[in-house]
């Protein structure tokens, strides 16, 4: 109903809706756009700190200069093998927990509360209490790994193991959100459906196929997207917790750029950086827009 | 009476969900009982595993040698004051894109959708140059603008989606007296969804609290630091126990955890809300 409710359409009245969105329009375009369009052309000059508003125009060598150096290509990886690894865990997780606790139980709302802690954190809180965990020498993870046999690990300090450790504390900020997701689109599978299905011989497994599975396929997916896009952005842990090391191994591009920046001091670099980051995240975007429609189509049809 | 298939799959899944509680629960568990250890337990004989209730009043010294106070105010600061700001202007974008058709209502869409893929780190340069230029660096003020972009759109959504939901038919007498639509906003749409509010508040008022990217880059003086830049300066530093480190962890964790899991519900719907209709 919401905008038929415009019956006058003449003078004053067509611009009413303008004052409305125009003040927080112009605020986009003030604090978020224009500095958007910025950080692009940026990333045609040779910027430095000393003096960022004046930038030589350099044309693609940023870029070139991008192409040449394997540091780019290390945290092109990192940022791929992060966002690819968080998404599967991270919605599996988070798929697995919701159908865990889906149906009630003695302290289900107790459990959901516990559940949800990795999200509610902080993500500067977070990491300190994972970096006191992985601490080498006094650690409960090195405790516990010594009381088994196996000696101790360097957690965040070696490259076989720091973008796992990585991986943990992420997966268990993301997997509660997805859990969340999942169990407000489990709560809307028709009981009786499923009751139909079990009455006609169907055991737990092809139930969920046929019918559950279907019915959240949409939750999981916008889920994955938003997992995704996060992965792309996530700064305060992996910085927090490796700063991006060692050698590269966790240096995600936004890592990468705000590391460039205000420790290399390169801002027009920085920016190249930043635009690698924004293609993939606009590309993440464009699938999910892609199978949405698609999806849209299927179901007109 | 249940079969053995059934019972081993019940037991199957409480194990399930025993495990999950355990790896949910477990860091925030050990945050607070490591608060309660003292150093020479920690890095000598050994952390005990439970809370030591004993040393409380270990932990508020400790305590009082770390400026959280400061911090925390800080953080208060620029957490309520991106909140007034972003729900203002999400509130007039949510009531224009819920009540009226107009040119460039897709763009405007499309541009909030954006905000939400966009990572926050491309405009941290541009932005730094920018408040070099007007004073905002080294400034709470700048800081707040900066939040407010990303945390804006999420509010507007929230509040497009519950004035959505009030029937056109409320506010039609009014606007058929000459009530100007802002009053119509303010007194009537308002005032009836006070709970989305409340919802888009929170969510506005914890990306604030739990900002780290802009605030570590943007504010140069210590006296300015927000709680999240203040604990992240605590890494790779030893002066202070990891008792206390982990306390004050704790005390900024707290609230977030709390309001969190108040309204878990609205803060899907807002967060996921954007994805969908963009």
């Amino acid at each position: 109903m919401s905008v038929s409710g415009l019956k006058n359409r003449s003078g004053m009245a067509r611009l009413l809706p303008y004052a409305f969105i125009l003040p927080p329009m112009i605020y986009l375009m003030v604090f978020m756009f224009w500095p958007l369009s910025r950080q692009m052309y940026m990333s045609l000059t040779n910027t430095r700190i000393v003096n960022p508003n004046r930038g030589r125009f350099i044309g693609l060598g940023n870029y070139e200069r991008l192409i040449e150096d394997p540091a780019f290509y290390l945290s092109l990886k990192a940022t791929l093998t992060y966002t690819v690894l968080t998404v599967v865990i991270g919605v599996a997780l988070g798929v697995v927990a919701a159908l865990a606790i889906d149906r009630p139980f003695k302290g289900r709302a107790v459990v959901r509360a516990i559940l949800l802690f990795g999200w509610a954190v902080p993500g500067v809180a977070a990491s300190l209490i994972w970096l006191w965990m992985y601490n080498e020498r006094s650690g409960v993870f090195n405790r516990i790994t010594e009381l088994l046999g196996i000696g101790r690990f360097s957690w965040l300090t070696s490259t076989d193991y720091a973008l796992g450790s990585v991986l943990a504390v992420t997966v268990w900020q993301v997997a509660p959100f997805v859990m969340l997701v999942v169990l407000a689109a489990l709560q809307s599978v028709p009981q009786e459906v499923r009751e139909a299905a079990r009455i006609d011989g169907a055991d737990g497994i092809s139930t969920f196929r046929a019918v559950t599975l279907p019915h959240i396929r949409p939750s999981i997916q916008l889920a994955a997207l938003l997992v995704a896009v996060w992965s792309i952005r996530r700064f305060d842990i992996i910085y927090l917790l490796t700063g991006g090391g060692p050698l590269g191994s966790t240096s995600t591009l936004v890592v990468k750029l705000r590391q460039t920046a205000f420790e290399g001091h390169e801002l027009g670099m920085a920016s190249a950086y930043g635009a690698v980051g924004l293609a993939l995240a606009l590309m993440v975007a464009a699938i999910h827009y892609t199978v949405e429609q698609r999806r849209m189509k299927r179901m007109s049809r | 009476m249940m079969t053995p298939r059934r019972l081993a799959m019940k037991a199957l899944r409480y194990t399930l969900i025993g495990t999950l509680v355990v790896l949910a629960g477990f860091p925030v568990y050990w945050m607070a009982a490591t608060a309660l250890n003292v150093n020479s337990q920690l890095y000598g004989t050994g952390q005990v595993a439970w809370p030591q209730l004993q040393h409380l009043p270990d932990l508020v010294t400790e305590l009082g040698n770390v400026p959280i106070g400061r911090w925390l105010f800080n953080t208060l600061l620029i957490a309520s004051g991106g909140t007034i700001l972003s729900l203002t202007l999400g509130a007039l974008a949510g009531y224009a894109l819920s009540r009226f058709k107009f040119h460039g209502r897709g763009l405007v869409g499309f541009l909030l959708f954006m905000t939400q893929v966009v990572p926050e780190a491309l405009i941290l340069v541009p932005l730094y140059a920018m408040f070099i230029t007007f004073g905002l660096l080294n400034s709470l003020w700048g800081l707040i603008l900066a939040n407010v972009g990303f945390s804006l759109p999420v509010a507007c959504f929230v509040l497009k989606g519950a004035m959505d939901a009030v029937p056109y038919e409320i506010e039609e007498s009014a606007i058929i007296d000459n009530c100007p639509r802002f009053s119509v906003l303010t007194m009537i749409i308002l005032p009836l969804i006070m709970p989305s509010i409340a919802a888009a508040a929170v969510v506005s008022f914890f990306a604030g609290w739990n900002e780290f990217l802009f605030a570590s880059t943007f504010l140069m003086d210590r006296a300015l630091w927000p709680a999240s830049v203040g604990l992240a300066s605590f890494v790779g530093q030893y002066e202070t126990p990891m008792s206390a480190v982990l306390g004050a962890a704790l005390v900024f964790s707290l609230p977030a955890i709390v309001f969190f899991l108040l309204i878990q519900r609205k803060i899907v719907a807002g967060l996921t809300a954007g994805a969908v209709k963009g």
